[in-house]
């Protein structure tokens, strides 16, 4: 689990161009779409989605459940881990 | 019956030049050097982190440049933000269209959401919050010039100050079109941006008057339509103190070649533009200067300005 949530930021810190950014400064519990945490916009849910399809393989289509899986590293982790395993 | 004229209350211009934020550029700048790159500020003081980002070339100096220009003329929100682009946001089409053949599934959106030529506009007024008149303009060679009409148009009908700008960007198949875009001229290629504060009443600010701006298709005759122009102003050629021309043109007395300094893309007529207002700050013999944009021939683009003093 270790590494895939150190891959996720790296991920999340490409694919959103996050400039000034690096893997140490997000923390695994850190809420993504808050100001105190990443502070992302609904652009980025966006590219969130396509992030999961292009390096996880998995589609996400409910809105409901993006709304949890993309709260913070660890939720993220969690998701795609259940969505493995499924 | 005189026409109305409109006074440019700032001015800023990002080139291949040291144009921004440097008074008095008109005076000190030669012609593009070969290989010669976009010189940008430091657009973190201009642009809030979070969306920085996302922006590209074209979004970055089009949002500083309007930044700076409400700046320079104290003015909060413009009542109208109107942008002229001949090509639009190349880099995001690009990325846009190179994801779409080389990714199956989904698409990452934010390059498609930008490509789009109204991006500019839309960036300043989401930057600034403001909810005013927003339009953009994209008529080939003659785009900056039709921004200006519109925005000429909105002071006439009450508007006070209106952020009217225009910017191009470069990407590395425009050499191999250039041919097709601009026939017969033979400069560098490049990347500009340069916005305007134009406002209905004479202020402090006050760096310039736009006199009269006029657009011609199907030209074939450029002298000619010179010569209409500057009649219709009540103007002949010989009052003009310099002409800013584009190419291959050949005028009379002082006349300078603006695509040599600005390089060329579709709405350089903008950077002749500043380039003028520039003048009018370090060269106070100069009073009338024409901006005659013949980039694609048979489009000519003329703006008159003139001094605030004159």
């Amino acid at each position: 689990m270790g590494s895939l949530k150190e891959d996720l930021k790296r991920q999340i810190i490409e694919q959103l161009n996050l400039e000034e950014v690096s893997v140490e400064d997000i923390a695994d519990d850190a809420l993504l779409f808050n100001d105190e945490g990443l502070g992302l916009d609904s652009i980025d849910a966006l590219e969130l989605i396509v992030l999961l399809e292009k390096y996880h393989g998995i589609q996400l289509t409910n809105p409901e459940e993006g709304k949890e899986a993309f709260r913070s590293i660890d939720t993220m982790a969690e998701y795609i881990r259940k969505r493995k395993a499924d | 019956m005189n026409k109305p004229e409109f006074y440019i209350s700032a001015a800023s211009t990002i080139s291949h030049l040291p144009t921004f934020k440097n008074v008095g550029f008109s005076s000190v700048i030669g012609p593009l050097e070969a290989n010669s790159v976009l010189i940008t500020p430091d657009y973190k003081g201009y642009i809030e982190a979070g969306l920085l980002r996302r922006m590209s070339k074209i979004l970055r100096m089009s949002v500083a440049c309007a930044n700076d220009c409400l700046e320079q003329a104290g003015v909060e929100q413009p009542d109208a933000i109107v942008v002229g682009t001949g090509l639009g946001c190349l880099q995001d089409t690009e990325k846009f269209l190179n994801t779409s053949q080389t990714i199956e599934g989904l698409l990452p959106p934010t390059a498609f959401i930008q490509s789009t030529h109204n991006t500019m506009a839309g960036q300043v007024s989401l930057t600034i919050g403001n909810h005013g008149y927003n339009m953009t303009h994209t008529q080939n060679t003659l785009s900056f010039e039709h921004a200006m009409l519109d925005a000429m148009m909105l002071l006439q009908e009450g508007d006070s100050h209106i952020l009217v700008g225009a910017a191009d960007e470069y990407i590395e198949i425009l050499t191999e079109i250039m041919a097709q875009l601009a026939p017969g001229q033979d400069g560098p290629m490049t990347s500009g941006s340069s916005f305007f504060v134009l406002s209905k009443e004479r202020n402090e600010q006050a760096l310039a008057v736009v006199k009269d701006v006029a657009t011609i298709g199907l030209v074939e005759d450029v002298q000619q339509n010179v010569g209409d122009f500057m009649a219709d102003n009540a103007l002949t050629i010989e009052d003009l103190d310099l002409i800013l021309y584009a190419g291959k043109d050949n005028f009379p007395g002082n006349a300078v070649d603006y695509l040599a300094l600005s390089g060329i893309y579709s709405t350089a007529s903008a950077f002749a533009l500043h380039y003028a207002v520039d003048v009018f700050q370090t060269d106070k013999k100069i009073s009338n200067v024409l901006i005659c944009n013949s980039l694609r021939k048979s489009n000519l683009g003329l703006m008159l300005v003139r001094a605030v003093e004159a």
